[in-house]
């Protein structure tokens, strides 16, 4: 017997994130969801922008995704702010958060006394840009030091993502890197996203980055 | 590799989806769709499959995966058009403001199992 049926295989993990997203907005919390490479530089624009933030007066918080262990948490920690670790080596390891893994961290969060989200996802270019987890805005960093290739090679994370910050502009000077061409790799794959060349260690283009945030919110 | 997440995901779908009278064990083979966008890699994603399908009960269910291209439409010029990845670019008016009409998701659109009370049929009949 055939049992025809057009049915999205991911609906569950959609009506998840649609539950998220419900709960996000009735405290009035903006949700952004942070993705990149292991290593461009997530945790650290995080350091930056909350301090930021906060001393504009705007609470933030994190779920800090990662594989395994808890040293990201550990660097956020001293904020004060809460940081809230969501391993996935419980759940078989996966390459990136589910929306299932957002809803048991929300347990943990006084959503109320929350204005910013910060949803720090497990460093990949290409899983977690497949799932919605409840965000209002996804946001990817692209470090100089990735090369100006990705854009070409991993389409969809940059199709999904409303920011590219391209981050550890300080090393420009000493990489062969031709950023004219990084920046046109990533119009090609969307040319409505919006590219903010950052740098958290020297503060470069920091500033453009959250009148962007504080703005969407 | 979220191939295997995804594999899952299929077989909660089918699940879902078998009518009360057809056992899972029944299911002799499952179509998906998946959009070219989406990081998939289809023979992983067959791996991934095979690999969980005795423990999720349906054994014999093999996965038959039908690869969609990207097709998108210029918010300009309203041209539309296929999209060779990963170049969105209006071939009209030149300009990046693409939207995807198709190319993108996963999905489940056809499931085929023996009769529960007559002859196995398979996927002999219905292709």
């Amino acid at each position: 017997m055939e049992i025809p049926v057009i049915r999205d295989v991911l609906e569950e993990s959609n009506a998840l994130a649609k539950e998220n997203r419900a709960a996000f907005d009735r405290h009035g919390v903006f949700v952004v969801n942070i993705m990149s490479s292991p290593g461009s530089g997530k945790t650290t624009l995080l350091q930056k922008t909350i301090v930021i933030l906060a001393a504009r007066g705007i609470s933030c918080a994190v779920i800090e995704g990662d594989v395994t262990s808890t040293l990201d948490s550990e660097r956020l920690a001293p904020l004060g702010i809460p940081v809230i670790q969501a391993n996935t080596e419980p759940f078989g390891g996966d390459c990136h958060l589910g929306s299932h893994m957002v809803q048991a961290a929300l347990k943990y969060l006084d959503l109320p006394s929350i204005e910013i989200l910060f949803i720090e996802n497990i460093g990949n270019l290409v899983c977690p840009a497949e799932f919605y987890l409840g965000e209002n805005r996804k946001v990817m960093l692209l470090s100089l030091t990735e090369g100006e290739d990705k854009p070409t090679k991993y389409p969809l994370m940059f199709r999904e993502c409303q920011v590219c910050l391209l981050s550890k502009m300080d090393l420009a000077p000493h990489l062969d890197i031709d950023l004219d061409l990084m920046k046109s790799n990533i119009q090609k794959a969307n040319g409505m996203i919006r590219v903010f060349p950052i740098s958290a260690k020297t503060g470069e283009g920091l500033m453009a980055w959250l009148d962007w945030l504080v703005n969407e919110r | 590799m979220h191939e295997l997440y995804i594999a899952e995901c299929i077989v909660k779908s089918v699940n879902s989806s078998l009518p009360r009278n057809v056992a899972p064990t029944l299911v002799t083979q499952v179509r998906v769709q998946v959009g070219q966008l989406d990081a998939v890699v289809p023979d992983t994603l067959k791996f991934s499959f095979d690999a969980i399908k005795q423990s999720c009960g349906m054994p014999r269910a093999e996965l038959l995966i039908q690869e969609i291209a990207v097709r998108g439409r210029c918010l300009d010029c309203a041209h539309e058009f296929g999209i060779d990845l990963p170049v969105f670019i209006c071939p009209v008016c030149n300009r990046g403001h693409v939207e995807v009409l198709q190319g993108r998701g996963i999905t489940l659109t056809r499931i085929i199992a023996d009769d529960p009370e007559g002859e196995p049929n398979g996927n002999t009949s219905h292709s």
